[in-house]
């Protein structure tokens, strides 16, 4: 202002939807002139501020009381100004709005305060576009929200969907297998058993999807309580323990004698280790799966140590992508979705740990967990 | 005299399911396919067990067990309730409304027949 030696201004948007340039902003001028300037209605068509955008030049009144009958003339005379420099602000193709100089004395504005004040408007004008993109980026990211809100209640009503009928093909294949409804001969055994495995696999997918989805939308609410990692690693040898047993597979546990106390969502904590160590089991053929448990520092670490094919370096990474296994042949092999590294990566990701793999063709993996002892209660997945 | 055994339930495969079931494990089932009908059966017929689904029209399971559970001479039957709205705290709420088990479907014939079997010795 003390730049341009004048003695008031405005700035004023336009709201193009209204048809009306709007007060913004001011400099020295008396609030009830700003209230009187609110009472009146600036059009495009009808004002110097929109004659201003409309050349988009600055329009300058030496003498007010000479100007034409514009919507704010009379108001700014009484307020004791005699003359007005308007610069447009304007965008690559619309109207933003207009900056005001008011001045008591009557007189031409000089070159350099006109040159000064159209140097401003740029800035303004790009100023007023950070904040009009700003806000469009808060509106994106809200709709986004809503939008991904949705896309989880759908993900809920279509698992709801889903294992409804799920129930009754599952239902009526246990009962027929039970030979509720008579024997059955020895070929339809194996065909309705053939049927009910297929149909296990339908609901393991519909589970896993749900609960990526779930996480995904940071909807999936852990319960954290204290547990024990030696019961967590106990419970899932016992668990796996049938499977290692019919593949011939030496399943053993070495677990840290005075492990401290853990505190996490011990059943998501459960279903990730029992995840890794049936994945071992099922891809090792010969030799042993062992599950090595012990705690360094503030961190938990389990390992799930295979005598299996191992994993090209190649693949690292991909196979804790969703739907990934190294070679999709392999899930009509092995059985499994494919979500179960990734679901299992999510919810270490959600107690603040991590999962690494180490491996070579032909010498078997190693899956490692580092997992804090204590995990942080951020209540929901990340 | 074989126990009585009332299944809520909408979906007519899962009523077929649980009805062979149970029959052919010697129970008397009964059926109603939404959960007014359920409570004004429970109430009418007495049963020694409910099988309550909860995604159920008209009235849903949670309501209606709330219901049973409030009038004094029904209190005391044995309500499992049996969904397959698989959000977790599906059970909290279950439990909460007054259930004393919970399956989540798909559930398996054999599992359910045991717990029936639990509940009535």
């Amino acid at each position: 202002m003390e730049l341009t030696q004048a003695d008031a201004g405005a700035i004023y948007s336009y709201d193009s939807s209204r048809d009306a340039f709007e007060l913004a902003g001011t400099h020295a001028l008396a609030p009830s002139f700003q209230d009187a300037v609110r009472t009146i209605r600036i059009k495009l068509d009808e004002s110097a501020l929109g004659l201003s955008a409309k050349q988009r030049q600055p329009i300058c009144f030496p003498d007010l009381s000479t100007a034409p009958n514009y919507p704010l003339r009379d108001l700014t005379l009484s307020a004791g100004f005699h003359s007005v420099l308007i610069v447009p602000l304007l965008g690559p193709e619309e109207v933003l709005g207009a900056l005001v100089l008011q001045r008591r004395s009557i007189g031409d504005f000089p070159a350099s305060t006109i040159g000064l004040m159209r140097t401003f408007a740029d800035q303004s004008v790009l100023a007023m576009n950070n904040a009009r993109l700003f806000r469009e980026v808060e509106e994106k990211g809200r709709e986004l929200a809503v939008a991904n809100e949705h896309k989880s209640q759908f993900f809920a009503n279509m698992s709801h969907e889903l294992r409804t009928p799920l129930n009754g093909i599952l239902g009526f294949a246990e009962l027929l297998l039970d030979g509720l409804y008579g024997a059955l001969p020895e070929k339809a055994l194996e065909i309705v058993g053939r049927m009910q495995r297929d149909g296990k696999h339908l609901l393991g997918l519909i589970n896993d999807v749900l609960d990526i989805s779930k996480i995904e939308a940071g909807q999936l609410s852990l319960s954290f309580e204290e547990y024990s990692l030696q019961g967590l690693v106990e419970a899932v040898i016992t668990s796996t323990g049938v499977l290692a047993q019919t593949k011939g597979i030496e399943l053993k546990a070495v677990i840290s004698p005075d492990l401290p106390v853990g505190y996490g969502d011990e059943r998501r904590l459960t279903q990730v280790l029992l995840n890794i160590v049936a994945n071992a089991i099922k891809f090792t053929d010969t030799g042993s799966v062992e599950v090595h448990a012990s705690a360094i520092g503030d961190h938990f670490v389990i390992a799930v140590r295979d005598t299996g094919p191992g994993i090209p370096a190649a693949d690292h990474d991909r196979i804790f992508e969703d739907f990934q296994q190294i070679d999709n042949s392999i899930t009509r092999q092995k059985g499994g979705t494919g979500l179960g590294l990734s679901i299992a990566r999510r919810l270490l990701a959600a107690h603040g740990g991590r999962i690494d793999l180490r491996s070579t063709p032909g010498t078997g993996s190693t899956f490692t967990i580092f997992l804090p002892v204590r995990a942080e209660d951020r209540r929901q997945a990340a | 005299m074989s126990k009585r055994i009332l299944v809520i339930e909408d979906t007519e495969n899962n009523r077929r399911i649980l009805n062979d079931l149970l029959t052919n494990a010697g129970f008397e089932v009964l059926e109603a396919v939404d959960g007014e009908k359920g409570i004004a059966m429970a109430a009418e017929v007495r049963p020694d067990l409910i099988l309550m689904d909860i995604q159920l029209p008209v009235v849903d399971g949670y309501e209606a067990t709330r219901r049973i559970k409030a009038n004094p001479e029904l209190r005391h039957i044995p309500i499992i309730a049996v969904t397959s709205y698989a959000l977790s705290g599906d059970d909290a709420k279950a439990l909460a409304a007054g259930c004393d088990g919970y399956f989540a479907k798909p559930f398996s014939p054999r599992v359910i027949l045991a717990k029936v079997r639990e509940f009535l010795g």
